[in-house]
C-alpha cells in the first residue's frame, strides 16, 4: 500500500505542475479598477469580452462562483478545440494536450460544488482515520463516475442515433439516484452510531451495579479499571470493508460528470470516440486528485483530534459517536437537499 | 413564439455542431423586443433602434440592491450604472444586431444613445445601434436580424407593432417583416442540417443562430 501513496503524491505533483504551467486562461485575470457603483457581473446580460473576442475573466476574489463558471466555460472551449485538433492533425501532441486539459478540468471541476467531496470527507471523518482508505474510496468514486459517463453515452449512442439531449436527461435521473443513495448512506451511518451506542449504557449500568453510587467520584483509572466496554481506538477506526467503501463510491460516483458526457458526445460527433474515453479517464484522475486531497485533510483532521483525545478513552468514545452521528446527519442532509433540488432542475451546474 | 419552440432543436444543434457554447445552449434571459429602422433627415438609414423589455426573473435579479434610497422606485439615476455596463458589455457581441446590405454584413459603430427605464411593466432598455456609415436604401436591399447566436438571451418580437420606422424613409421604400419561422420551417431547417457535415456553415457568412432569427427588410423600388 505505500506504493499507492507514492503514486498519489506523484499525481498531486503532476496536478500542481499542470495547474501552474497549465491553461493560459487561468493565467489571465485582469484586475479592473472598480467603478463608483460596482455592478455585480452576474447582473449583466452578457459577460464583457476582450478586444480579441474572448470573454473577460472575472477575478476569483471578485466573484468566486462566476469565476468558476467562466473557467469551466473556458475549459469546455479548449477541450473541444483540442478534440478538433486531434481530428485534423491526429498528432501525439494534440492528443496529449487534450489529456492534460481533461486532467486539469477534472482537478478544477471537482473543486466546485457536488462531486461528493463533502460526502466522502464527512464519511471519512465519521468512520476512518486511514489515509490509504480515503485514497481508495476517492479513486473508486472517480473511476465509477468515468465509467458511468462512458456507459450512459455508449448505450445511448448504440440505442439512439443522436444522444445529445437524451444523455443529459439520463444524467439528470442518475444524478437524482446518486443523491438518493447518498441520503441512505447518511441514514446508515446514523444507524451504526446509534447501534454502537446501545451496548454502552447497558454495560455502564452493569458497571455501576458493581460499585455503590457513593463510590463514583473515587472511581480510579488504574490499568485494570475494567474499561473494556469502551471501544478502543482501533474500533473507532471503523468498520472498513471493501463492500462498504464500494457502496459509498458507487453512491457518489453514479452521478456522471456532465463535462465528461459533453466531451464524449462531441468526440463521437467527430468520429473520435476513443479520444473522448481517454479524456474522460484523464478527467477522472484529475477529480481523484482533488477529492483525495480533501479526503486527506479530513483524515488528518480526525487524527489530530484523536491524538488530543487519546488520553481519555471515554472522550474518544464520545468523539467517535459524535462524529458518526454528526457525519451521518450531514451526509443524510446533503443527500436529501441535493436529491430534492435535482428533481426540480436537471444538471444546471455542470 | 415560434422561436421559443426551436429551443430543443437549437440546443441539439449547438451541442452537435458548435460544442463550445453548449453550456449556454438554453436561454437564461428572455427579451420582448420592438425595433425601429432609424432614418436620417435625408433618407439614409442611420441604424436600428431597439427596445428590450426583460423578463421578470432577469429584472428582479438585475435590479436587486440598486434601489439605493429605498423608496421602492428604481430611478434612471439608480439604474444608470447597470445600463452603462450592459451597453458596454453588449458591444463585444455587436449588440446582437446583424445588419446586412445586399447580403454583405455592415460594420456597426458604438452605441451612444441609450437609456433604461423601470416601470410596473418591467425593465426596458432602449438604444440605437448605428451603422458605421449611413446607407442609402434605394441602392440595394437592407435587412437586419436581432438575435443571440449562443441563445443565452432569447430575443422575441412582441406581437403588436413589433417593427416601425422613424425619421424620413424615402417614399418608394417599404418596411417588410418576414414571418416568424413556423414549426414546418424549423423542421425543414433541421432536415437540411441533418444532411450536412460538421464542417458545414450557413451561407453568406451567417452563423447558426441567424437561421432561426426573424429578418426585417427595407425594400425600395428602383
Amino acid at each position: 500500500m505505500p506504493a499507492l501513496i507514492r503514486v498519489w503524491l506523484l499525481l498531486i505533483a503532476l496536478a500542481i505542475a499542470v495547474l501552474t504551467i497549465g491553461p493560459p486562461a487561468m493565467a489571465q485575470q485582469a484586475g479592473d479598477a472598480p467603478a463608483a457603483v460596482t455592478i455585480d457581473k452576474r447582473k449583466l446580460l452578457v459577460q464583457p469580452r476582450n478586444a480579441d473576442g474572448t470573454v473577460q475573466q472575472v477575478s476569483i476574489f471578485e466573484d468566486p462562483v462566476l469565476w468558476a463558471r467562466d473557467l469551466q466555460q473556458t475549459f469546455y472551449g479548449q477541450m473541444s478545440g483540442a478534440l478538433r485538433n486531434v481530428r485534423h492533425n491526429s498528432s501525439f501532441a494534440a492528443t496529449w494536450t487534450l489529456l492534460l486539459l481533461s486532467f486539469a478540468y477534472g482537478i478544477f471541476h471537482a473543486a466546485g460544488p457536488g462531486h461528493g467531496k463533502a460526502v466522502i470527507s464527512a464519511w471519512l471523518l465519521a468512520t476512518e482515520n486511514d489515509l490509504r482508505r480515503g485514497i481508495v474510496i476517492s479513486l473508486m468514486s472517480a473511476l465509477i463516475q468515468a465509467l458511468t459517463a462512458i456507459t450512459v453515452v455508449s448505450v445511448l449512442l448504440l440505442l439512439v442515433a443522436s444522444a445529445g439531449a437524451t444523455a443529459r436527461n439520463v444524467a439528470g435521473v442518475l444524478e437524482s439516484a446518486s443523491y438518493g443513495l447518498i441520503g441512505l448512506m447518511g441514514l446508515y451511518l446514523i444507524w451504526t452510531a446509534l447501534r454502537g451506542l446501545m451496548p454502552v449504557p447497558a454495560s455502564a449500568h452493569h458497571f455501576d451495579s458493581f460499585q455503590p453510587l457513593q463510590n463514583h467520584q473515587h472511581h480510579e483509572h488504574g490499568p485494570d479499571c475494567g474499561h473494556a466496554h469502551v471501544p478502543a481506538a482501533a474500533e473507532v477506526k471503523g468498520d472498513w470493508s471493501l463492500a462498504k467503501a464500494f457502496s459509498l463510491a458507487f453512491a457518489v460516483g453514479i452521478r456522471p460528470c456532465t463535462g465528461a458526457i459533453l466531451v464524449l458526445i462531441f468526440a463521437n460527433a467527430l468520429g473520435l470516440y476513443w479520444a473522448g474515453i481517454a479524456s474522460t479517464f484523464a478527467m477522472a484522475i484529475g477529480t481523484f486528485i482533488t477529492v483525495s486531497a480533501i479526503a486527506a485533510m479530513a483524515v488528518y483532521a480526525k487524527k489530530f483530534a484523536l491524538r488530543f483525545a487519546s488520553q481519555d478513552d471515554r472522550w474518544i468514545n464520545w468523539l467517535g459517536f459524535g462524529l458518526r452521528l454528526g457525519g451521518g446527519a450531514v451526509i443524510a442532509f446533503l443527500g436529501t437537499i441535493l436529491f430534492l433540488g435535482s428533481l426540480g432542475s436537471s444538471n444546471t451546474m455542470m | 413564439m415560434a422561436l421559443r419552440r426551436s429551443i430543443s432543436l437549437l440546443s441539439a444543434l449547438i451541442i452537435s455542431l458548435a460544442w463550445a457554447p453548449a453550456a449556454r445552449a438554453h436561454p437564461h434571459v428572455w427579451v420582448s423586443m420592438r425595433s425601429q429602422v432609424v432614418f436620417t433627415e435625408n433618407g439614409l438609414i442611420k441604424g436600428i433602434g431597439l427596445d428590450w423589455t426583460f423578463d421578470d426573473a432577469y429584472t428582479s435579479m438585475a435590479l436587486d440592491g440598486l434601489d439605493s434610497d429605498g423608496d421602492g422606485v428604481y430611478s434612471p439615476a439608480e439604474i444608470a450604472p447597470l445600463t452603462k455596463e450592459n451597453i458596454e458589455s453588449l458591444k463585444g457581441y455587436e449588440y446582437f444586431t446583424a445588419m446586412r446590405f445586399n447580403d454583405g454584413k455592415q460594420p456597426i459603430g458604438d452605441v451612444t444613445e441609450y437609456g433604461q427605464t423601470w416601470s410596473k411593466d418591467g425593465l426596458a432598455l432602449h438604444f440605437i445601434v448605428p451603422l458605421k456609415t449611413p446607407l442609402d436604401p434605394t441602392k440595394g436591399e437592407f435587412s437586419y436580424k436581432i438575435y443571440d447566436p449562443e441563445f443565452f438571451v432569447a430575443i422575441d418580437y412582441v406581437d403588436k407593432d413589433p417593427v416601425a420606422v422613424s425619421g424620413n424613409m424615402p417614399q418608394q421604400c417599404q418596411l417588410v417583416v418576414k414571418p416568424v419561422p413556423t414549426e414546418a420551417d424549423l423542421e425543414q431547417t433541421r432536415l437540411m442540417l441533418s444532411t450536412k457535415g460538421t464542417d458545414w456553415k450557413p451561407e453568406n457568412n451567417e452563423d447558426f443562430g441567424a437561421l432561426f432569427a426573424q429578418p426585417v427588410l427595407i425594400q425600395c423600388q428602383h
